[in-house]
């Protein structure tokens, strides 16, 4: 019983103190509140002068190729583009392997009057008119 | 942000404000939390004033760098904050010891102006010199308790052990500053039952 009231005591002691201890609490100079805000805002400048290098840096090109895969994919497209031109610019020698055939790839096969029916009249009048 | 309406935004929304580039937000924090971190740091460090002053910026500033990546709920920015503060305070403590343990300030509690008033200032320097006399991590629980009043989880959050461990360090604690105390009861005023 004795102790219990000894630590009351106590308690009640330390609680004046502490009371003390709060209502003395150190001021912030005028001096520290600047510095901090200093830092506040040179840490808010430096954000914003970070983000739109970022962005800049990742251009239109970088974001399509990341959209579509990444630069691997974008490989496969160029190699696909250099086939295509190759396959277009080739000369078409074996396009009887296509056709099987069917289309003869011999000039002196055709006739000019095939494609051209009025030619030869065309050719006969003028002569006439040579004359 | 008028003043009034700021009174009832919580610590965590100003952050994340200031994080989205809000600099009302950051003096506003500034002016809640620094004279806290400001007063713990002091209390830790034995009353030096000017090193207190550098654990505040510091902990202040890594508050402004943490702000972008804030998530509200996820901690209490004052737990947060005395955390850093504690561990700023104890690499200053640990560098002080390990330089010269001459330099450390002693405590003032035998000094001439603390035994002359019955004023409260006398009591506060009182119990500061008695702090600085605490083992580092009683004092800190101490401080936190019943100065700055967290709660005991709060504490556990900020100190990273369990809120057992608190209540045992707060009691040590109590327990000794008592001890020192008790015997300085009549010159500061408090009678001698």
């Amino acid at each position: 019983m004795a102790r219990i009231d000894e630590n009351g005591r106590d308690d009640a002691m330390l609680d004046e103190f502490f009371e003390a201890g709060r209502a003395d609490a150190p001021v912030p100079s005028s001096d520290l509140l600047a510095r901090i805000m200093a830092d506040a805002e040179g840490e808010a400048v430096a954000r914003e002068h970070v983000k739109p290098v970022s962005r800049s840096r990742r251009g239109l090109f970088a974001a399509l190729a990341a959209v579509i895969g990444g630069w691997p994919a974008l490989a496969g497209m160029a190699t696909a583009a250099a086939a295509g031109v190759w396959i277009g610019a080739a000369q078409p020698e074996a396009l009887t392997v296509l056709t099987g055939g069917v289309l003869s790839t011999s000039a002196s096969d055709f006739e000019l009057e095939e494609i051209y029916p009025g030619y030869s009249a065309y050719v006969t009048y003028q002569e006439a008119m040579s004359q | 942000m008028a003043f009034d309406q700021a009174r009832d935004v919580s610590d965590e929304a100003l952050l994340v404000a200031y994080g989205n580039g809000d600099r009302e937000a950051a003096r506003l924090l500034t002016a809640r939390l620094a004279p806290r971190v400001l007063g713990f740091a002091a209390r830790m460090l034995g009353g030096d004033r000017a090193e207190a002053e550098d654990v505040t910026q510091e902990a202040m500033l890594r508050l402004w760098r943490v702000a972008p990546e804030w998530r509200q709920g996820e901690a209490k920015v004052t737990t947060w904050l005395f955390r850093v503060a504690s561990n700023l305070c104890t690499d200053r403590l640990r560098k002080r010891r390990s330089v010269d343990i001459d330099s450390v300030a002693e405590p003032e509690d035998d000094a001439p102006g603390a035994v002359a008033g019955l004023i409260e200032a006398d009591r506060a320097r009182a119990l500061e010199g008695a702090l600085a006399q605490l083992p580092d991590r009683q004092r800190e629980a101490v401080v936190l308790r019943h100065l700055e009043g967290l709660t005991n989880p709060e504490i556990a959050e900020a100190m990273e052990i369990s809120v057992e461990a608190v209540e045992s360090l707060t009691a040590r604690g109590k327990r000794t500053l008592a001890g020192i105390l008790s015997g300085r009861r009549e010159e500061l005023g408090y009678g001698s039952d």
